[in-house]
């Protein structure tokens, strides 16, 4: 839907700041609470652009400023996921709200998802890095 | 005998769309529907309901219309969506799995409503719940 869009992409906020101090970039949603039609096509645009000139990069999007989601922003998030993968990152979810973490069940995205459930941002990062780090052994292992 | 208590009637484009959700949501509020505490579920199936009818019934033609009511009627609200479209088979719709990039509103609009059918009669989309399942009242 993009008849009469409030404002243009380069018009709308910065919807989300990134922090890529280490192994994993934390993106923070911010100036807003609600992604939704209005927004989620410029939010898509801003973590795609970032993330494209870093090759590898392993994003940790954090939701803790979210308390509404449509479903054209799962569709979203599908597009960073799959855009991601293209160049050897990932990303996973932390800091869902009850009800948005429902639309993910209710919606089978958990099962593609990683979601650090009652992970604070800082304990959901280390445990992505541990775990990329496990990923890292298992694939030295494996071409021995 | 239902009571509309809602209707708001407008075009095609993402300001219209924001408006009538941001006033259909007021309007459940201010009769009691829904409670602060939960609106997540009604805003939700208001905005994939409004959403598609723009993109998938009026084609994302901003001149088509869309027309939002509400009725009363007594222990069930039911709210029609009606655009400019052919329509389509709710209940054949099944929630898309991981690989599909959308096509989850309508499935997500049957998880938490009580009833959700197509009126062919007036091309509109009639969601139902009851008088409990947002607001505070007991059952």
């Amino acid at each position: 839907m993009s008849a009469g869009n409030p404002a243009t992409m380069e018009e709308q906020p910065v919807l989300i700041t990134f922090d890529d101090n280490g192994a994993i970039t934390v993106g923070t949603i911010v100036s807003t609470s609600v992604l939704d039609m209005t927004n989620v096509a410029a939010f898509s645009e801003q973590v795609i652009d970032y993330c494209m000139g870093r090759p590898g990069i392993h994003l940790l999007l954090d939701f803790s400023n979210v308390t509404f989601l449509a479903s054209s922003a799962l569709t979203e998030l599908l597009r960073i996921d799959a855009a991601l993968k293209t160049i050897g990152g990932s990303v996973r979810l932390c800091s869902l709200v009850p009800d948005i973490r429902n639309v993910f069940e209710i919606t089978n995205l958990n099962t593609l998802f990683v979601i650090h459930e009652d992970d604070t941002v800082e304990k959901a990062r280390a445990r992505f890095e541990r775990s990329l780090a496990v990923a890292a052994e298992e694939d030295a292992w494996s071409s021995e | 005998m239902a009571k509309r208590f809602f209707v708001k009637e407008f075009p095609s484009t993402t300001p219209a769309v924001a408006e009538a959700l941001t006033e259909a949501l007021s309007s459940l509020s201010a009769t009691g529907w829904i409670s602060p505490e939960k609106t997540f579920s009604i805003r939700l199936c208001l905005e994939e309901a409004l959403v598609n009818a723009v993109m998938h019934g009026n084609q994302n033609c901003p001149e088509c219309l869309v027309r939002v009511e509400m009725f009363d009627e007594g222990e069930h609200c039911r709210i029609t969506v009606q655009d400019e479209g052919e329509g389509f088979d709710v209940e054949t719709l099944e929630m898309p799995d991981c690989t599909q990039l959308g096509g989850r509103g309508v499935c997500l609009i049957k998880e938490f409503m009580e009833d959700v059918r197509f009126n062919g009669s007036n091309n509109s989309l009639e969601m139902v719940f009851n008088r409990s399942t947002f607001s505070e009242a007991c059952a």
